[in-house]
């Protein structure tokens, strides 16, 4: 490459070559645009504004009650609304990229098809959790201290956040990998996000499943957030959960290495 | 250094399910020509350029690009690659800045002034200084193409692939990639798909031309539009020809003398076995004979659109 004299050119090597740059690509799309603000907006109404709502009624009785109450309400709907929102905001990234001819033209440059993935999972995953997790979860602590002039305790608030987190990862890869497969945002989001109801639903009839999925995750992280204990055998499911996304991850990179443009 | 392959394919094959896009091509592009990649649509040269970038991945057979196995080897081969898609397609929210940016950061770590500076450099090369900072959702089909083309040299390749560069330009843009791809000939080599004829004809000095996924001829441009039927003259006589046809004729280097009358006058076609003897005696011959005149006289020179006319119904046609 004739690289004139003040230009340095790059010369990386292995399977992450390019990801710094997508990962800017991938930062702008979020925060260079009104992406984010729409988020932050949205998950402020849905999560802070329910809370809101519930927590002027749970306010009038006892403050501890109505703490308790305020926190299993945060993870519920946080749990329920953020999974199905992961889903939806997520599954034209990758497909979207295939239909639309982007994704060919990005890698006909030097990119590994490893960092094209990986910086949509990193930068998506960071995003979304600071819009739907961080930023609702400490105005939660205000709303709280204004309801029950009360707050949860840090330390097991930010385990249940963490396995709340867990969850939404899990759902962000299997997002991700089903855009290498699918050819429409309909079958991905119906995949997905008919998961996350199978998940509410399926283990009334076989309980077992809680040991093996992410479907009890949420209720444990309530669970945690209001220091009660959750199972012994809780740390299976957790396990598993982390285990299942890494395989997941590791399935969509397998699939989009074989993917033709 | 200067006929070093750039490009060389070995047997290389793309077959997808039930069709067979590309057939055991074996093709050599040398270092700073134009070479231009005809076809009718569907003859393989989208998925030959596609192979070439690591988009797709052969059946069989193998390729190498500035000695890079295109497999093995991709990123390599893609860090020399300046590249326009047929249908060029950019992150919309971008503008055409920020995706020339984008673009250049794959290729160049540093430092910042000089990558801005390269992209400067290239707005007002493609003309498109003055929307640098509008977002490309709102750029027409003419200045998507010269963002394609600003984009696929903003690395300064030593190899330029364009696949189909002029389709969707009005005959101002057709100027101006013609323009641009001359002018990086000295530096660069330039691999193109086209089915303007024109064009090839115009910027081209090797043309290779394929359908049905197979290679129908490779050469330089010069030596494809003298045909495949060899030396021939095109000749114009009023007048009492027959004398100077049976003359003609008897020339041992005088392969055939195809008469096609006309009003006045009649059309001949000869075809020679000896250029040289031809050139020097041919007309000579004709002028000798005063019962008749020549009134025109050329050695046949084929259009490039009856060469591949020929060549792709021979073949039969692309579909």
């Amino acid at each position: 490459m004739a690289v004139s004299a003040t230009l340095r050119a790059a010369t990386g090597r292995g399977p992450l070559v390019g990801f710094g740059n997508m990962v800017d690509k991938e930062y702008g799309s979020w925060w260079r645009t009104r992406r984010a603000l729409i988020h932050n907006i949205l998950w402020l109404c849905v999560i802070n504004g329910i809370l809101f709502l519930i927590g002027v009624e749970e306010g009038r009785g006892n403050p501890y009650n109505a703490l308790d109450s305020l926190i299993q309400v945060f993870f519920q709907v946080g749990g329920l609304f953020a999974t199905v929102g992961i889903v939806v905001s997520t599954q034209s990234s990758i497909l979207g990229e295939r239909q639309l001819g982007t994704a060919e033209w990005v890698l006909s440059k030097p990119v590994t098809r490893e960092a094209f993935v990986l910086s949509k999972l990193l930068v998506n995953g960071l995003s979304f959790m600071f819009l739907a997790v961080a930023i609702p979860s400490t105005v939660f602590f205000l709303q709280t201290l204004l309801h029950t002039y009360l707050q949860p305790k840090p330390g097991p608030f930010l385990v249940g956040l963490a396995l709340h987190a867990e969850v939404l990862v899990f759902y962000l890869v299997l997002t991700l990998a089903l855009g290498t497969f699918l050819r429409s945002r309909g079958s991905i989001s119906g995949a997905a996000i008919g998961l996350l109801f199978a998940g509410l639903i399926l283990p009334n009839f076989f309980p077992w499943l809680l040991e093996f999925t992410p479907f009890g995750l949420q209720s444990f992280a309530a669970q945690l957030a209001r220091e009660r204990s959750i199972p012994v055998w809780a740390w299976q499911p957790i396990l598993l959960t982390a285990l299942w996304t890494v395989l997941l991850l590791l399935v969509a990179l397998w699939r989009f290495d074989r993917e033709e443009f | 250094m200067a006929n070093e392959a750039v490009i060389r394919t070995k047997k290389l094959s793309k077959h997808y399910k039930g069709v067979q896009a590309l057939e055991s091509l074996d093709l050599e592009v040398t270092r700073n020509s134009i070479f231009g990649f005809l076809g009718p649509n569907g003859a393989g040269k989208t998925t030959t350029i596609k192979l070439l970038l690591g988009l797709v991945r052969p059946t069989s057979g193998s390729a190498e690009v500035f000695g890079h196995d295109i497999v093995g080897d991709t990123i390599d081969v893609r860090r020399r690659i300046g590249y326009l898609p047929q249908e060029p397609r950019y992150y919309e929210h971008m503008t055409a800045r920020q995706t020339l940016r984008f673009t250049a950061r794959f290729f160049y770590e540093g430092p910042r002034p000089a990558i801005e500076e390269r992209i400067n450099d290239t707005l007002e090369l493609v003309g498109l200084a003055d929307k640098a900072d509008r977002p490309v959702r709102g750029f027409s089909s003419g200045e998507r193409q010269r963002l394609g083309i600003g984009q696929a040299q903003v690395n300064d390749p030593d190899l330029l692939i364009l696949d189909e560069p002029a389709a969707s330009l009005d005959p101002m843009g057709r100027r101006d990639v013609l323009e641009v791809m001359e002018r990086l000939r000295e530096r660069a080599t330039v691999f193109y798909s086209t089915h303007i004829l024109d064009d090839v004809e115009r910027v081209s000095d090797t043309v290779a031309i394929l359908n049905r996924g197979e290679l129908l001829a490779k050469a330089p441009i010069q030596e494809l539009l003298v045909g495949s039927d060899g030396v021939a003259y095109s000749i114009e006589i009023k007048g009492d020809t027959a004398d100077a046809k049976n003359r003609l004729s008897s020339q041992p280097w005088v392969a055939e003398v195809r008469v096609t009358p006309e009003s006045g006058r009649s059309r001949w076609l000869v075809r020679v076995t000896d250029a040289e003897a031809a050139e020097s005696r041919l007309l000579r011959l004709l002028l000798a004979d005063e019962l008749c005149t020549v009134t025109a006289f050329n050695r046949r020179k084929y259009e490039l659109e009856e060469v591949f006319m020929n060549l792709v119904e021979e073949n039969g046609n692309g579909r």
